[in-house]
């Protein structure tokens, strides 16, 4: 027998036309823009292709934080009214991007379409850094931050009840954000669901120091402007490591600060302890770094304004190919240790 | 000394992944039936022909 929930849900989706897309051959890439890196996102759209929203999105820790059944059929609901209005002209019609297709990126042709592959999601993600290099305009930090945190401005949801606000601190808290408001929009543009809303806040500037949120709070809407903590974009990359080139072949911890000065340091150093050593390192000849080796320094660079430890400043400030020169400190010895970078394999 | 895995594993760890969280998708046993495209040019003409709107899911694999 079908509980209430499990038939609301089948109601839902009957009233759509649903349809599961496994490769991007030939989905146009502009329209259907996001972070990869999630595994699993949707769209609910028209025969038009007029977006209504997006439902997805992830966080550091997770792939799946911000999936949940609830939210998904708040969506499922949105969707249904926004479609209405639609039918009814009374819902505004959007610019389409200009359309991008993988056959259009070459880097991204040449190891799939070309060699009769299919085009999987997080190819097109780590292939289109890949072209981006090649012609000059990759930036790592807006190309590989593509998905702010929530917890970095004090804003915590209660995910089954999509944007609806559980609790807040720090800079939600000073801009008068509440426990209990729902987000509506984000510098003007209509937010639905967390997938709209990572959407947009991951389309602003790194440069921006505030931003505008428009909260619905006792069936009025207010708006909020919230100052933008440094480095609001910052997340961990580790999830994302097939995007991040060049490959250094190891990890490690930041120090405490305590450590770095009885090490004599500097405080705002990347000094960081190599936790494992990738067992490719040997077989590359890429370097001889041995966990718990303290790497403080990288051709003589020793502190970076985003990186916290060495090889997370190598990724972001070097190419692939390279050869750096690690200053490091094993059982109390400084040792200058070449580290050769290599560039990604796109073995399937 | 500690050895971790080259982290090419990771695809396949995230296909382990994509398989649970696409239950989300996924019609329970008893549901009323959905039936799924698998073609966006065939979901567009289905929109057109009924009125609907599309729900277009993507899966990071096969």
């Amino acid at each position: 027998m079908l509980t209430e929930a499990e038939t609301r849900r089948g109601r839902l989706l009957q009233q759509y036309v649903t349809a599961r897309i496994t490769r991007l051959d030939r989905v146009d890439l502009a329209l259907f823009d996001y972070d990869r890196y999630n595994t699993l996102y949707f769209f609910v759209l028209n025969a038009d292709e007029q977006i209504y929203l997006r439902y997805g999105g992830r966080d550091e820790k997770s792939a799946t934080s911000y999936l949940n059944l609830e939210s998904l059929e708040l969506a499922l609901e949105k969707g249904l009214e926004l479609h209405r209005l639609h039918q009814q002209r009374k819902l505004p019609g959007e610019p389409h991007p200009e359309p991008l297709y993988a056959r259009d990126i070459p880097a991204l042709y040449e190891r799939t379409i070309g060699r009769g592959r299919c085009v999987e999601c997080h190819l097109v993600g780590d292939l289109l850094n890949v072209q981006r290099e090649r012609d000059g305009t990759l930036d790592k930090l807006r190309h590989l931050y593509r998905a702010p945190e929530l917890a970095r401005i004090g804003i915590e949801l209660d995910i089954p009840k999509g944007l609806r606000v559980a609790r807040v601190t720090g800079a939600a808290a000073e801009a008068g954000m509440r426990a209990g408001d729902v987000v509506r929009e984000l510098n003007s543009e209509a937010v639905w669901t967390f997938g709209d809303f990572q959407w947009e806040y991951g389309s602003v500037p790194l440069e921006a120091r505030a931003v505008e949120i428009a909260v619905e709070r006792a069936g009025e809407l207010r708006r909020l402007e919230l100052r933008l903590p440094p480095m609001w974009w910052l997340t961990d990359l580790t999830y994302r490591n097939l995007s991040v080139d060049p490959r250094v072949y190891f990890a490690s911890d930041p120090l405490a600060l305590g450590e770095k000065a009885d090490l004599g340091l500097p405080e705002l150093g990347f000094a960081s302890r190599v936790r494992t050593v990738d067992s490719l390192s040997d077989l590359l000849g890429s370097h001889e770094l041995q966990v718990g080796d303290i790497v403080y320094g990288v051709d003589g660079e020793t502190a970076d304004e985003v990186a916290r430890t060495a090889e997370l400043h190598i990724k972001l400030r070097k190419q692939a190919g390279q050869t750096v020169t690690l200053q490091v400190l094993r059982a109390g010895e400084r040792l200058d240790l070449p580290l050769k970078t290599s560039r990604m394999s796109f073995r399937k | 000394m500690a050895r971790t895995f080259h982290p090419l594993v990771a695809p396949a760890a995230r296909m382990l992944v994509c398989a649970a969280v696409l239950a989300l998708a996924q019609p329970v046993r008893g549901e009323p039936a959905v039936t799924w495209l698998e073609s966006y040019e065939d979901a567009l003409e289905e929109a057109r022909r009924t009125g609907k709107p599309i729900f277009l899911a993507f899966r990071c694999a096969p």
